[in-house]
């Protein structure tokens, strides 16, 4: 073989084995991408519907590629058991009583299988298990509830068709209101005042912060009622007080409206001497008796005194009398004279 | 007299045994039969004709490359951005990758690479053979002992045989390449992620069936050129028909291969 002989074959290997790397690498990739290369354990799960599942579809758990569909068989009556390839990473986190669901990745996309992971007791899964398969959402009762609320949706429209005519048409409560002008002038004079209302409040508002701030200023009255727990204790203890008071008075009142009533009452002497009519007359009558008497009793005194026996000692008695009367008429003049 | 023409006629008729298109047709086909039997007799007895066959490897893989690397990633990019509109009407851009990865490994990775090498190197084969058969270079091996069959046509088919795979798989990943520039420049799709949706949308069943199709296609291509080179005739006029019927005839047997394997993968695949 000469040189370029020699070059010629080098090349053409360098080519093939390029080609050659091309093609293992694409395989390595391949087999890693869909778990070739792992130890796996296998989990089965019985559907009665697996919606076109096919061998080679992804598992899925928690949102990660797990393994694969190794196998999908009819078993029973009417029921597929599927196989799946699991990676033995995953089994850890898969329990005895964990769920398979048939999904979709996409909308329009292959489907898969998701494994929802079961409850800490009961125990990790083991190679050969069976779990529990929830059966897939049928296309067909998707399309059911589809039209029924497609129905429900004509009925919306064909209702709010009619409400809108209404409205348009100026009928009822909310129709007046679009097309009423007077109604839209008494809806612009309430916003008008709703709008005088919110400048009153926003005053009171500010007059209430204005004096909220003024409580706040230390040394006035209302600060000191607010901080000066001396003025409080004071305040506290009329209060007291002034609810003793308040009881005493309670208390006379009730005497009172007591002493009252025994008065109304004709049991005592006071309510007698108010109430009864027989003992006024009878007073009456006394009375008149007692100013008979006491005429006659001042006729038989005036008497007495013209009597010689006690005419002396009246005679004194005005004398003393006198006598002290110039005394006292003496007495303011010599004040004025020593002054 | 007349009997006597009878006679002619009937001994006319007995020269062909159907009809004389028929005849022709299927001694074509018993002589194309012959021709790839002798290859399988052939390919596993020495003497191996080892430096014809690096020569043709270079040849046909080689100094095909630049071309078909060329080619392989202005199709890449040109499906990608004529998928394009499709997938965004359904807003799933996203399966751009996996859409690119199974039509160029399933379907336009060997059948790209068997189209340019039956142009370039079909017409290639056929033109060197049939000028061969023409000028009597053939014949004078045929007397010289050496087997012109082995020297010429198994050196070659087997090169056709190995390096239509290999280019195959050039042409595959410079094509993945040319979609991802598409892709990345459009959806800002990573190298990472548009690998990862590529390797996911295929299995192995697609790399073994891309792999057997480059093969058979590689054959057909060394075959066809070969046996219109080998059976060339009627001048330098038949030179060039050997050129383009190699062309021609290796194009066609190429989809229809192409078609029936499709049918058997998608048979293996629902299995």
């Amino acid at each position: 073989m000469n040189t370029a002989d020699n070059k010629r074959s080098i090349i053409v290997g360098i080519f093939v084995l390029l080609a050659l790397v091309i093609l293992i690498a694409a395989i390595f990739t391949l087999g890693g991408n869909q778990k070739r290369f792992i130890s796996t354990i296998q989990v089965r799960a019985l559907f009665d519907d697996v919606a076109g599942l096919k061998t080679g579809n992804n598992v899925w758990f928690s949102g990660v590629k797990i393994g694969t569909i190794k196998s999908i068989s009819l078993h029973g009556d009417s029921q597929v058991e599927v196989t799946m390839n699991i990676e033995e990473s995953a089994q850890e986190y898969i329990r005895k009583d964990a769920i398979a669901r048939i999904s979709s990745e996409s909308f329009i996309g292959n489907k898969n299988i998701i494994i929802e992971s079961g409850t800490q007791q009961a125990g990790i899964i083991q190679d050969g298990d069976r779990i529990t398969a929830v059966n897939p959402l049928n296309t067909d009762d998707l399309m059911e509830t589809l039209q029924q609320n497609n129905k429900n949706l004509v009925a919306i429209t064909g209702d709010f068709k009619q409400l809108s005519s209404k409205l348009v048409n100026g009928e009822g409560t909310v129709g007046a209101m679009l097309t009423d002008t007077a109604m839209a002038d008494n809806f612009r004079t309430i916003v008008a005042n709703l709008q005088r209302v919110t400048q009153n409040t926003m005053r009171a508002s500010n007059d209430l912060n204005r004096f909220t701030s003024q409580l706040n200023n230390p040394g006035s009255l209302a600060n000191e009622l607010i901080t000066d727990t001396t003025v409080f204790n004071q305040l506290q203890s009329s209060m007291a007080q002034l609810k003793e008071a308040s009881t005493s008075a309670a208390a006379l009142t009730q005497n009172l409206q007591q002493a009252t009533s025994n008065i109304n009452s004709q049991n005592s002497a006071m309510g007698v001497l108010l109430n009864d009519k027989e003992f006024a007359r009878n007073l009456q009558s006394t009375m008149q008796n007692l100013e008979t008497s006491t005429e006659k009793f001042d006729q038989n005194m005036e008497a007495l005194q013209n009597n010689f026996l006690l005419r002396g000692f009246f005679r004194k008695q005005a004398k003393e009398q006198e006598k002290l009367k110039q005394q006292q008429q003496s007495q303011p003049q010599d004040t004025t004279v020593t002054n | 007299m007349d009997q006597s023409n009878r006679e002619k006629t009937n001994v006319r008729r007995r020269k062909s045994f159907l009809t004389k298109r028929l005849d022709r047709f299927f001694l074509e086909l018993y002589h194309i039969y012959a021709f790839v039997s002798r290859f399988f007799r052939e390919v596993f007895f020495p003497p191996y004709e080892w430096r014809e066959i690096i020569k043709q490897c270079y040849e046909v893989g080689v100094k095909s490359l630049p071309l078909i690397s060329i080619t392989a990633f202005i199709i890449g990019i040109v499906f990608t951005n004529q998928s394009r509109p499709s997938l965004a009407e359904f807003g799933a851009t996203s399966w751009l990758p996996a859409l690119i990865s199974v039509a160029i490994v399933r379907a336009m990775g060997p059948l790209v690479t068997a189209i340019i090498a039956s142009g370039k190197i079909g017409s290639s084969i056929g033109a060197e053979l049939g000028s061969m058969r023409v000028t009597e270079q053939i014949d004078a091996m045929e007397v010289s002992a050496t087997n012109p069959y082995k020297f010429l046509v198994v050196s070659r088919v087997l090169a056709t045989t190995l390096m239509i795979p290999a280019l195959t798989m050039y042409t595959t990943l410079v094509a993945l390449l040319g979609g991802y520039l598409n892709v990345h420049q459009n959806e800002l799709t990573t190298l990472i992620t548009f690998f990862t949706q590529v390797f996911d949308a295929i299995t192995f069943l697609d790399i073994i069936a891309s792999t057997v199709k480059s093969v058979l296609f590689g054959f057909t291509i060394g075959m066809v050129g070969c046996y219109k080179g080998y059976h060339s005739s009627k001048g330098t006029e038949g030179v060039g028909k050997a050129a383009n019927s190699s062309v021609v005839t290796a194009m066609f047997l190429i989809f229809i291969e192409e078609l029936l394997i499709m049918q058997v993968i998608n048979a293996i695949r629902i299995m």
